[in-house]
């Protein structure tokens, strides 16, 4: 694992570094190496700002975010450009891998890993070689705390978003479904409604999630939709989005992926982020801006994986966090946050089930499918044939997105999730100690 | 038969319906509708018998289907009151479906339809078709390329849809189970037959005059899988928990199957499943939720759906409903999620009370539920193996994955020594019952994610255990009071520690192994020890304990540390005492407590070993020696040291009352305070007693034999021999009863 590897070398290079003498300017070093690691890393996941000359009206059906290029203007223009298609054919420009597309699942797991090697580098300045006892002294004693408190709520984001990922899974096998059928030649009646069925129990169940979690007044607003669209043969797509009375719960069996009762993504995002206080004055010199900054960057990265990704209850969701923007280190993370509060306050407007990119596609070619299907007459002239060609194509591809994807970043928030439990152990490790020297006090 | 002699009349029909499926360019929908309306009217003389469906038919056969592709939620609402009818017609309904197959051949004679209306006589048509097209070689196919499709795949088309409308009218659908043997038997063979047929013509797919009826089939079959996907979910969601405490009770699925459904369950189901319904669920052991029959149905439909090319569908419901079905069976058993943020903020007492719920939940899912879920999914999945162990096995890493979870979120909550044992519960739970599930039953890759989970979380509950373990070792240091403990009675540290000793060495084998696998000896340098494997760790820690004490395990070393700090606090805390004899007492309690502990814990003592506890007691036997010398060493001077007694061969008498003078005054003052000492230990207060008797008195007595005569008897004898002998063993046996007002039996 690409981030295994760079922490072993960087913690070798700053355990041999403390080993030998404590001096206070290579802390100093450290700590401005810390920062500038940390803004190159999320630099990195920041789309390339201008296009590069890549001769995109050259090719004809502009490709709605296969070749990452295009995805700094994919946001506002293409986005909204029902059925664009995609030519899967990713990389197949010149040059290095341009970053993935913002939001896709690949993004995603390069974010994760950007997280996990801020994170081993942060443990290593905050713990190696460091007296413990300055755990217990200002300003650590009362940022410990906060940063094992929000260590805990990001836990249980890891465990909502596993969940989330594993709705997403469901989904892609209800477009599979849809892809199978209308791949078939010629495309007959009952291809069509087979297709239809799934992806109205798509639809659904992404407006139900979506509808759900608006609702907090409902009791169910922990549960999920997990349901084939019944009896009917997917008529439910008529529905979708139209009538809100119409609540799939009826026809629904919802099913409790929660994490527990009346639990909010939105709410815990909420409380990770409301004692975060950037240090002033000489803190800001000192460890204080460590844990600033890697607090920043997991409330960041738990944030971004809510607003992408199905998450229990996500009504009210910050749109912004609080990172001043005089801080060097912090532009990149205030750039990508910025793209995606925007996203999010145009997913509020629109009634999505979240902001990850291939969802995103998902559902927008899910709804151009339906559309073809109520108004499918056989036999379909060639011209239609094509069309749907196409959707189907690119519908082919977000599936083969997600079954490549899905799976790794599943693993990866789990990899989150073990790494957050693990370095809260040690933290609570080195209080233990200082517990024992001193005089017991409870610190 | 009558049915031949009618399909033979239909001949002329072939060409008819070719030629009208080359034209089927203007609209095929309207053909459909059309022969749907002419089915409608052919079905007629059958419904006529069907009480509560003839009302119904003539004015909503075309509604619902209309409402059927628009708006299924509409229908879905209808369901109840539907149901609730079916109900009330349940007998006629029965006789109706009893009667159908001589009502069908009477309405095929009279009817003067167009097309030939035995399903059967087609199916046959259609199954030689069938083989007759499997069978040529590709090249026969080119050939036939000039050849129309038969006109009997059509008429076949047409009779199994007129079916299918029949048991999947949308606002009125026919329970699977309600279909007699023979009708869901022919059911599924049609299914088979239009998946084979549709296959078969696919291959053809480039040639447009199949075109038309490669839809017209593949709609059928669409139609056909929607009954079957239906009716296989409703089956599937009428399961029942099975009950682990007492089989015998059945508790009925409480959720959303509501009370229709039950309804349903008791009246609606035709007798022969009834029957087998009722005897499985209660005489069947291995009770998978779903009587024998059920099953049985619930693996024809599934068969049905994965044969004809349904299977993400099947999948799909079947994961829906068993993962919603497992879900409600954990809760069933108490176990409720919880955040990992809401268990930490959670307090002990009801922690306490959910880690119970989780122990009973994960053994029961563990030894008992996985297997059966194992079983059903094998029952129900029949010669496809991989579907069910697919299915399965993401079915129970979704419920292992939450159980887990929520020990993990234990290990992670605040430290505390009470919650030791529980965690200790937790652990040895994790690490029996894991075992259990190494049966075969996943596949290796799920088995071993779930394994590395799990022990992950033992490592973790490990740590904590340790931790608090050790914890203790500074609460004793900790407890530094300087008040001594009244009558120096055994002091509330011994107590407490001794007895957390006690009960953690219940879980003496646990604790050694955790502590030989999880112990980090070099906890200083976490940063080092946070990047590897705790696996390695362990290993490291192993290495590490070289430097310990031969022969001893760690866990040994643990608990000898502890009880080392206790006897230097308590050897402080007996300095707190001015009077040494009380210290030497406030030592003798203390440590009869310890070794009575020690002694009284098979566990404990063997721990321990003899020689500790050999040690123990010569320690022991020193302060009782310490303590005779104190408190008894004058008084016993004053009798057995003659000196000055004797002067010149006389007895001095002034000295001699100065001497019984002495005595009891030394005697009073003992009594007075040392029967306020606290012995609680019966065995170590007699002891005392004897022993302090067996001094004193034979010393008294030798010492009035000898002197008691030189006392003019009488008055002065009254005045300086206070004590008989029998008088000192009275009162001996009052010390140590921490008594704060010895005078009671005094005045005696």
């Amino acid at each position: 694992m690409p981030a295994t590897d760079n922490q072993g070398s960087f913690l070798n290079r700053i355990s041999i570094r403390r080993n030998q003498v404590a001096d206070p300017n290579l802390e100093l070093e450290d700590l401005e190496l810390f920062q500038k690691h940390v803004a190159d890393r999320l630099s990195d996941l920041l789309p390339v700002p201008t296009p590069t000359p890549c001769p995109a009206p050259a090719h004809a059906p502009a490709p709605v975010s296969s070749t990452p290029k295009n995805h700094a203007n994919n946001n506002d223009t293409n986005t909204d450009q029902p059925s664009s298609t995609s030519v899967d054919s990713p990389s197949a420009d010149h040059g290095p891998p341009p970053p993935p597309p913002m939001l896709s699942i690949s993004w995603f797991r390069k974010l994760l890993d950007v997280f996990l090697c801020c994170e081993a580098e942060f443990k290593a300045v905050l713990i190696m070689g460091r007296d413990p006892s300055q755990f217990c002294k200002p300003p650590l004693d009362k940022l410990i705390p906060d940063l094992l408190d929000r260590a805990i709520k990001a836990l249980d984001v890891c465990n909502a978003v596993t969940h989330g990922i594993e709705l997403l899974r469901h989904w892609q096998s209800l477009a599979q479904i849809a892809v199978t059928a209308l791949e078939q030649r010629p495309i007959g009646e009952g291809q069509v409604r087979r297709a239809k069925r799934a992806l109205s129990t798509l639809l659904t169940s992404m407006a139900f999630d979506d509808k759900e979690s608006n609702n907090s007044s409902s009791h169910k607003a922990t549960e999920r939709a997990w349901s084939f669209g019944r009896r009917g043969g997917g008529g439910a797509a008529a529905n979708y989005g139209h009538n809100p009375k119409d609540k799939p719960a009826g026809t629904f069996r919802s099913l409790s992926w929660s994490v527990a009762k009346s639990w909010s993504s939105a709410k815990q995002i909420q409380a990770m982020s409301s004692n975060l206080v950037p240090p002033r004055g000489a803190e800001a010199a000192g460890l204080a801006l460590p844990v600033y900054i890697m607090s920043a960057v997991l409330v960041f990265v738990m944030w971004s994986l809510v607003a992408a990704v199905p998450c229990q209850e996500r009504t009210g969701l910050a749109t912004h966090l609080p990172v001043p923007r005089q801080l060097v280190w912090a532009q990149p993370l205030i750039g990508l946050q910025e793209k995606i509060g925007e996203e999010w306050k145009k997913k509020e407007k629109k009634g999505t089930a979240g902001l990850l990119e291939e969802m995103q596609r998902m559902e927008k070619v899910a709804l151009s499918l339906v559309e073809f299907a109520d108004s499918f007459q056989f036999p379909l002239e060639d011209a239609k044939v094509e069309e749907v060609a196409v959707q189907v194509a690119e519908m082919a591809d977000i599936c083969l997105k997600m079954e490549e994807g899905l799976v790794p970043l599943q693993q990866q928030v789990r990899e989150v999730f073990h790494r957050i439990v693990r370095s809260r152990a040690e933290v609570l490790d080195v209080i233990d100690q200082v517990g024992k020297m001193s005089t017991p006090v409870p610190c | 038969m009558s049915t031949v002699d009618t399909a033979e009349k239909e001949k002329p029909l072939p060409e008819n319906v070719s030629s009208f499926g080359s034209t089927a360019n203007d609209g095929n929908t309207d053909d459909a509708q059309g022969h749907q309306g002419g089915l409608d009217n052919q079905q007629n003389p059958t419904t006529k018998e069907n009480g509560s469906e003839k009302a119904e038919s003539p004015d909503q056969s075309h509604t619902p289907k209309e409402l059927g592709t628009d708006n299924p939620l509409d229908t879905e609402k209808e369901l109840p009151t539907a149901t609730g009818e079916i109900n009330e017609n349940e007998e006629e309904v029965e006789k109706a479906v009893e009667g159908d197959p001589t009502t069908e051949a009477a309405s095929e004679v009279e009817e003067p339809s167009p097309l030939p209306p035995d399903l059967g006589k087609v199916s046959e048509e259609i199954d030689q078709y069938i083989s007759s097209l499997s069978n040529s070689s590709l090249s026969s196919k080119n050939d036939d390329e000039n050849s129309n499709v038969p006109i009997f795949v059509e008429q076949f088309a047409v009779l199994f849809e007129a079916k299918i409308d029949d048991y999947d009218s949308s606002d009125n659908p026919v329970k699977w189970t309600r279909l007699t043997d023979e009708d869901s038997a022919s059911f599924l063979e049609a299914v088979n037959r239009v998946s084979k047929l549709l296959a078969l013509l696919s291959e053809f797919s480039s040639d447009y005059k199949y075109a038309y009826s490669i839809n017209r089939i593949g709609s059928v079959l669409q139609r056909a899988m929607t009954y079957v996907e239906e009716e296989f979910r409703s089956l599937l969601e009428e399961y029942k928990i099975p009950d682990h405490q007492d089989p015998e009770t059945v508790v009925n699925n409480p959720s959303s199957s509501s009370s229709s459904t039950n309804a349903q369950d008791g009246g609606e189901q035709p007798p022969h499943t009834n029957n087998n319904d009722n005897n499985n669920n209660n005489d069947n052991n291995d009770n998978l939720g779903y009587s024998e029959a059920i099953l049985s149905e619930l693996s024809r439909l599934a068969k049905a759906m994965l044969v004809g090319g349904y299977e993400t569908e099947c999948c799909q419901v079947y994961f829906i409903a068993r993962r919603n079905a497992l879900e409600e069976t954990i809760h069933k058993f108490g176990f409720e999620k919880f955040s990992i943020d809401d268990v930490q903020k959670m307090n002990w007492e009801s922690l306490e009370r959910e880690i119970e719920a989780w122990i009973r939940t994960f053994k029961q899912f563990a030894t008992v539920q996985f297997s059966r879920e194992r079983k059903l999914a094998d029952a129900i999945f029949v010669d496809h193996a991989a579907t069910s162990e697919a299915l399965f096995s993401t079915l129970l890493r979704g419920i292992v994955v939450q159980l887990l979870n929520f020990s993990e979120a234990v290990a992670m909550s605040k430290r505390a020594a009470e919650k030791l044992f529980k965690f200790l519960d937790i652990y040895e739970t994790l690490r029996d019952v894991l075992p259990k599930m190494d049966n075969g039953l996943l596949p290796p890759q799920t088995l071993d994610e779930i394994k590395s989970e799990a022990s992950l979380n033992r490592s973790r509950l490990a740590d904590a255990v340790i931790c608090i373990f050790c914890e203790l070792e500074n609460s004793i240091k900790a407890d530094a009071g300087k008040t001594p403990v009244p009558g120096g009675a055994v002091h509330p540290l011994t107590r407490y520690t001794m007895n957390y000793l006690k009960y953690a060495c219940e879980y003496k084998d646990t604790l050694e192994q955790v502590f030989r696998e999880h112990q980090k000896i070099e906890r200083a340098d976490s940063g080092a020890g946070s990047e590897f494997d705790y696996n390695t760790s362990q290993a490291d820690a192993d290495g590490n304990q070289s430097n310990q004490k031969a022969g001893q395990s760690p866990f040994q070393v643990q608990v000898t540390k502890v009880m080392d700090l206790l006897d230097a606090n308590l050897e402080a805390k007996s300095k707190l005492y001015r009077d040494l004899s009380l210290s030497s007492i406030f030592m003798m309690n203390n440590g009869r407590y310890i070794l009575q502990k020690i002694r009284g814990a098979g566990e404990m003592n063997s721990l321990m070993g003899d020689t500790w506890c050999r040690k123990r007691s010569s320690e022991l036997r020193q302060y009782h020696k310490n303590y005779q010398r104190e408190t008894w060493g004058k008084p016993l001077n004053c009798l057995m040291n003659h000196e000055g007694l004797n002067v010149n061969g006389k007895v001095a008498k002034p000295v001699l009352k100065e001497r019984f003078k002495s005595f009891n005054a030394m005697f009073d003052e003992i009594h007075k305070t040392q029967s306020t000492w606290v012995v609680s230990d019966e065995q170590l207060q007699s002891e005392l007693r004897v022993s302090i008797s067996n001094m004193v008195i034979p010393a008294y007595r030798a010492f009035m034999a000898r002197y008691g005569q030189y006392l003019t008897p009488g008055r002065q004898t009254e005045k300086y021999v206070k004590y008989q002998p029998e008088d000192i063993e009275t009162y001996v046996d009052e010390l140590f009863d921490g008594n704060a007002t010895p005078t009671g039996r005094k005045k005696l």
